[in-house]
This record gives C-alpha cells, structure tokens and sequence, in this order.
C-alpha cells in the first residue's frame, strides 16, 4: 500500500474500517486466481479492512431469470429464494469497496461473477436517469460501493484488456460506484510483483475511499 | 447436396415465445430459411445440464452458421450465454478438425441508445476468434423492450428500419458476406424517440406496479 493510502486507511486514525467485498470468480478446476486472491486479501486486511470473501463457485446461487420481479413484484429482492442471492446483493451495498477478482472471459467477467452481477439489478430502480446523455437506471440506494475489478489473463491481449476496462467502467455507472479502478494481470506474475501492482492500481480507489468512509 | 443449416441461440431466461431476443432472432432466421438455408431455434436455458449441453455443442459444430440473440444483462451477455460460451470454447479446443462455422451475434438492451450493446458484442467478437469460428459481425438494438416480445411482422411501420436491417443481415449472411455496416445503421435508429420511449417506460413500470399494489414501494431499500 503506498503511503497516502496506507495512512489514509490506517486503522489507528479517525478513520472507520473500510469494509471490503471480494467476489473469486475462479471457475471449477481453475486455480489460476489463487496467488492473486491471496496476495489481493492480505492487502486489504494490511490496511485494515474488514473483508468479506465468496469464492463464487462455492456458492448457490440460481441464475437472473430476467422477470423484473425485483423491480415490480418484491422491490429490492430478488424473488428466488433458498440461495446466496439476497445474501450477496446485500453484501455488496453493505460494503465500500467491492472487489471483483476474475479469469478475463473473452473481454469479459467469468460466468461465476456474471451470475451474481446478473442478480445484483435488485440494487437499481426500474426507473429511468440521464447520465451523460445515456439513460440508465437509477439507483436504489443513496449509497454504492466503490469497485475494484482485478482481471487475470492468460495470454497478453490487447483487446480483452481493452473490453474488460470499458465493461468494469460502464458497469460503474450503472451502479452509481463513486470510484473504480482495474487492474489486469498475467498468471505468472510473481508474489512481490503482484502485490505492488495490486497496492499500484488499486490505491487510487482506496485513497478516495478513505476520504469517503472518514 | 443438403441446404445449408443455421443454428439460433436464443440467450434469454424468459419463457418460449415471450423474449425479444427470440423475435429478433426468429425473424431472422425466417429470412435465411427464405434464401434456401433451413433453420432451428435453441434456447440457453434449456441447456443447464451436460448431456444436454453436448448435444447443443455437436449442433453447432455441424452447423454452417451459429447466430446467437441475447438481452443484454448488466453491460454484457447474461450468465446464461456467458458460461454457455466458456463450455462451448473449451468443447471446440478439444474437438480439432471440425468445420469452422460462421457466427453472429444480436444483442438487444432496454435502455435506448445502441452504444449500451457495444462491450457485449466485442466479447462475442473475442469469443468467435476464440472458439475457431468465423465472425460475420453482430448487430446491436436499443430500446428493445418496444418490440413487447411481438413478432416484427406484427409491429408496423415502428419498426420498419429493424425488419430492413435484419433482411439486409440475411442477404449478406446468405451470399456468406460480412453483415453490412448499413443494417447497423437501420438498426441504430431509435423505435421510439429516447424522451418518449423513458417517459412511456416509466409510466409502463408505474402502471405495473399499481396493479400489483406495490407502487408506494417501488423505491423500497430492504437490504441491510
């Protein structure tokens, strides 16, 4: 963590613990993600967050049957229940800082993070806003989390690097996220190197986080 | 020699006969059975457990062209298309020295500008180049939630420029030509002006929620 942000979320000042939510999007059989999530949870808990971990495949959770239930029906929830749906959608506004860690899918989130951002419209209002000029939804609650997208990539690929920053990025608009950053990374990228580009790329969410929870 | 044959993913969750993206889709294939290709119409969640799956996958592969239509979900293609897409990829890596069959993308989304349907049809775009298919481009719809899951034939003159811009797709996509940029254009021109097609949402989602009685909880935060 670099200096403005470790001092900006240090525990021991005014500051209140930012609560972070990590979502692992690894799919079944994949460990690729392992060495990132740890290095990524470590960080977060240096600075003295509070985490709250779901690796995704592990989670039940029913697909978005696109009904608009949430919107009309149930306001707010989800009509599925039995599952992590409301669970998680809960977890990511009660939280500052979502982070979604990811394998990059052809440009995009892998299925298990789709799925649970699929079930998140809960969190928006079927109603209709403006925002530069582009209608999108308006939000439910006063106030989003900041996002994090940390991407992994097998291959070094322009476009799927370029795709995955516009997706994190218009995905923040359409969650009212008041700051977001994206990280995207090798799977070969050693411990130290990893850490400082997480600590990087992700201090400038953290730093404007910590002005926002103080 | 038998009629070429084109294989139509529809990647809603909602029921048969009630989504956009299979009125979209289906009109298209109409088309393309019109010019002398034959044609069948797959829905993605009919497709949730593996021995299913693998009888959509060896469809595909003895398809000569794969067209999928989705909604768009939260800025991308649902989860039903996306873990759909990663099986199929991985499913054609292993099965080298098939044919490579011809793929195109629509992507329809409820809000009114078509720039809203751009990522997603990038990451189609990026999955064709992956799974070894090629790419015949994709086309995108805004304001989708105007064609009420009708068939287009059944729309008027609203949606005129969208049956054009689809012929135009089956035209190209017959003669084995990239969908043109023109039927982008046709279908980039709004159904509805933004302002109204907004202000008759709204009033759609009012409406609704009156005759559930739910209308003064619309705005509900239940969520701790």
């Amino acid at each position: 963590m670099n200096e403005v942000a470790r001092d900006a979320l240090n525990p021991t000042t005014s500051h209140p613990a930012v609560r972070a939510l990590v979502l692992n999007g690894a799919l079944p059989g994949d460990e690729m993600l392992g060495p990132v999530e740890e290095v990524l949870l470590s960080l977060l808990r240096d600075t003295g967050s509070e985490v709250r971990h779901y690796s995704m495949r592990d989670v039940p959770l029913a697909y978005c049957q696109g009904c608009f239930e949430c919107w009309t029906h149930s306001p707010g929830l989800c009509k599925t229940e039995g599952d992590a749906g409301r669970e998680l959608a809960g977890a990511i506004i009660g939280s500052d800082l979502l982070v979604i860690l990811t394998p990059i899918t052809f440009g995009g989130y892998s299925s298990e993070i789709k799925k649970v951002l699929d079930r998140s419209i809960c969190l928006v209002q079927p109603f209709f806003r403006r925002v530069n000029g582009e209608v999108h939804h308006r939000p439910r609650y006063r106030r989003f989390p900041a996002t994090a997208a940390v991407g992994v990539i097998r291959e070094p690929d322009e476009e799927q690097e370029r795709i995955f920053r516009t997706l994190v990025e218009r995905n923040a608009i359409n969650m009212d996220s008041p700051a977001t950053a994206v990280c995207v990374l090798g799977p070969e990228t050693g411990p130290e190197h990893l850490r400082h580009r997480l600590d990087t790329e992700l201090a400038p969410v953290l730093q404007r986080l910590a002005g926002r929870v103080a | 020699m038998s009629a070429p044959r084109a294989l139509l993913l529809v990647g809603s969750a909602r029921p048969r006969g009630t989504g956009n993206s299979e009125v979209l889709g289906t009109y298209l294939l109409a088309r393309l059975g019109e010019g002398g290709m034959d044609g069948e119409v797959h829905h993605v969640s009919h497709y949730q457990r593996p021995e299913r799956e693998r009888a959509l996958f060896e469809a595909v592969d003895a398809a000569d062209l794969f067209i999928l239509s989705t909604p768009l979900y939260v800025d991308s293609l649902p989860y039903l298309v996306t873990g759909c897409f990663e099986r199929l990829a991985a499913h054609r890596a292993r099965v080298q020295g098939g044919t490579d069959p011809r793929f195109f993308a629509m992507v329809n989304c409820g809000f009114p500008e078509l720039e809203h349907t751009r990522t997603a049809l990038e990451i189609c775009r990026v999955f064709a180049r992956q799974a070894g298919f090629e790419s015949a481009g994709g086309l995108g719809l805004g304001g989708g939630e105007a064609l009420a899951g009708k068939p287009l034939e059944s729309l008027g003159g609203m949606v005129r420029h969208v049956r054009r811009g689809l012929d135009l797709a089956a035209e190209a996509l017959l003669d084995g030509q990239p969908v043109p940029e023109e039927a982008q254009a046709l279908l980039a021109r709004p159904i509805i002006p933004s302002r109204l097609y907004t202000l008759l949402g709204n009033i759609g989602w009012r409406r609704t929620a009156r005759r559930l009685g739910t209308s003064r909880r619309l705005g509900d935060r239940p969520l701790p």
